[in-house]
């Protein structure tokens, strides 16, 4: 478990992480959000030593990071795929990390193959694409079969097929036991990844909860064969209706189950009813915005 | 040029977790891994090669164009050590500032938290190499010298072999606490050829007693030729704790981003 308390982050006048407090529990996949400067990668170099921390502290199963035997057996980190020597292969890489984390080599064949980075280990890191040093970085924190992953940003440069293999491994880390958390801007593939988010703006924590908690409102998004005939049946019972996106009713302040007993009441037949959602992109910028 | 890349592997459901170790490395198994990682990378094995040969090859030249007759080999083999040396520099210099150039320092810290632990075994794997690689291109210098230089003396050559390798150990680490002080390859480098090939030798021509008690090269060649012992040693030593001093406290001290 990671436990997040009062971790603050000053250079100079600037306060770049405000307070920020948070926990992640095993089997999990937070979602780490914030618009770019929000403190989000900072927040995560300070829970594993990298920048020192103004005050607070973060910890990992009640140890702070540098002070765990050996870290790279207890979180395996993504921060920056880059931070690659250019002028070594990709097995050379992952074997200097594997030695020191304490793994057997064939271990880093293992995760080459789990990334699908065997065929271009054997050339030099300078040469790679963005994705393919993506997929480095990514191997380079499996090495140790970690329980906690912090990854940031780690779709960029995946494609598609990448970014899908990338939440099935993340998903799956999570179903095993596992912790992640992840910070991305692609709001559309946090969505379909975590199970809870944490969205910071200007250094502060917005908003934490789970995602179906974050994203859903009270109300009812419903069509049916007779929209006018359903309009009056709702307005009659006194909820407030509007005509939503593509052609569907929304009905404020209603549950579903209340809008289909209505309308089988009435005899209407309805298409499609289902609780009324807001988009992640509309939540992400109304908090940030407010931050 | 197109390259196809392989589909990554969907994870296998519950495979076991591979055996790790739990406590962090040894000392020697770091210093291990910071040897290999010098010498992993191009520019880490022509900066090997190149202090191995430079040595034997400039004696090799020299040799073949004088004309005059050598006296003794302990000054040749003292200044073949000393040019080893400064190429050692740069060695020493890529293994802790290469870190940041390439920010490979974040992964480093990432693994081995204990920025201490880690400069020190960096410090102990380039003091190895630069005595390992000072002591081959020592041999081949000597053999050079044996093989190309009729009538000279070999007395005090042990000597002069010792002092060569202990300073390509020493400049090796002047290199390592240098770059870690800088955290920048070139102003490391700069910084510290500017200084032992220019100020030095312009002070030693206005003022020659000051320059003569801060000059490695000097402190270098009088070891070799048994000159100097106590002042030569204090020189060196000077020159390897403040860059290892200063390394240790601005390492510590600095954010790896």
């Amino acid at each position: 478990m990671i436990t997040v308390e009062n971790l603050t982050k000053q250079y100079g006048n600037r306060t770049v992480v405000d307070d920020v407090s948070f926990t992640l529990e095993a089997g999990t996949v937070t979602g780490f959000l914030g618009p770019n400067g929000a403190g989000k990668t900072t927040t995560m170099r300070m829970m594993t030593g990298l920048v020192p921390a103004t005050s607070g502290t973060a910890t990992v199963d009640g140890r702070p990071y540098t002070e765990l035997p050996n870290p790279g057996a207890v979180v395996g980190t993504l921060i920056d795929a880059s931070a690659v020597h250019p002028g070594r292969t990709g097995r050379t890489h992952l074997r200097l990390l594997a030695d020191t984390i304490g793994v057997p080599a064939s271990r880093v064949d293992e995760v080459l193959e789990l990334v699908g980075l065997a065929d271009a280990a054997k050339r030099r890191v300078g040469g790679y694409s963005l994705g393919m040093r993506q997929r480095l970085g990514i191997a380079g924190a499996l090495l140790a079969d970690p329980p906690v992953l912090i990854f940031d940003e780690p779709a960029n440069g995946l494609d598609p097929e990448g970014i899908r293999w990338m939440r099935d491994l993340l998903r799956g880390h999570a179903a095993r036991g596992g912790t992640v958390l992840l910070s991305s801007h692609l709001l559309g593939e946090v969505e379909h990844t975590v199970d809870r988010l944490l969205v910071i703006g200007a250094g502060r924590i917005v908003a934490d909860g789970q995602v179906s908690e974050l994203l859903g409102s009270d109300g009812t998004s419903v069509t049916a064969v007779d929209l006018a005939g359903l309009t009056r049946v709702l307005q009659g019972a006194g909820f407030h209706v509007q005509h939503g996106p593509d052609g569907a009713l929304v009905v404020e302040g209603a549950e579903p189950a209340v809008v289909g007993a209505l309308a089988a009441s009435a005899g209407i037949a309805l298409t499609d009813l289902r609780p009324l959602q807001r988009g992640l992109e509309d939540l992400f910028f109304q908090l940030t915005a407010a931050a | 040029m197109t390259t196809t890349i392989a589909r990554p592997t969907p994870a296998p459901a519950a495979a076991p977790r591979p055996t790790v170790r739990r406590t962090g490395p040894s000392l020697p198994t770091l210093v291990g891994i910071e040897m290999r990682k010098s010498l992993s990378t191009r520019s880490g094995k022509a900066m090997a090669v190149a202090a191995v040969l430079l040595g034997p090859a400039a004696t090799a030249v020299v040799a073949g164009a004088s004309t005059e007759p050598l006296a003794t080999v302990t000054g040749p083999i003292a200044v073949m050590g000393l040019l080893t040396g400064y190429l050692l520099i740069a060695l020493g210099v890529l293994s802790t500032a290469g870190e940041w150039a390439h920010r490979t320092v974040q992964t480093t810290y990432l693994l081995v938290p204990h920025r201490g632990r880690v400069l020190a075994t960096k410090t102990v794997a380039v003091a190895l190499m630069g005595a390992v690689l000072g002591a081959v291109s020592t041999a081949l210098t000597s053999g050079v010298l044996a093989v190309m230089v009729d009538g000279a003396s070999w007395d005090g050559a042990g000597r002069a072999m010792v002092v060569a390798v202990v300073a390509g150990a020493a400049f090796a680490v002047v290199g390592a606490g240098t770059g870690a002080a800088f955290a920048n390859t070139p102003a490391a480098l700069t910084s510290l050829y500017l200084v032992l090939l220019g100020v030095i030798p312009l002070v030693s021509g206005f003022k020659p007693e000051i320059a003569e008690k801060v000059d490695p090269a000097g402190a270098v060649l009088n070891l070799g030729q048994g000159e100097q012992t106590t002042q030569s040693v204090l020189i060196l030593v000077g020159w390897v704790v403040v860059p290892a001093v200063a390394g240790w406290v601005l390492t510590h001290r600095r954010a790896a981003q």
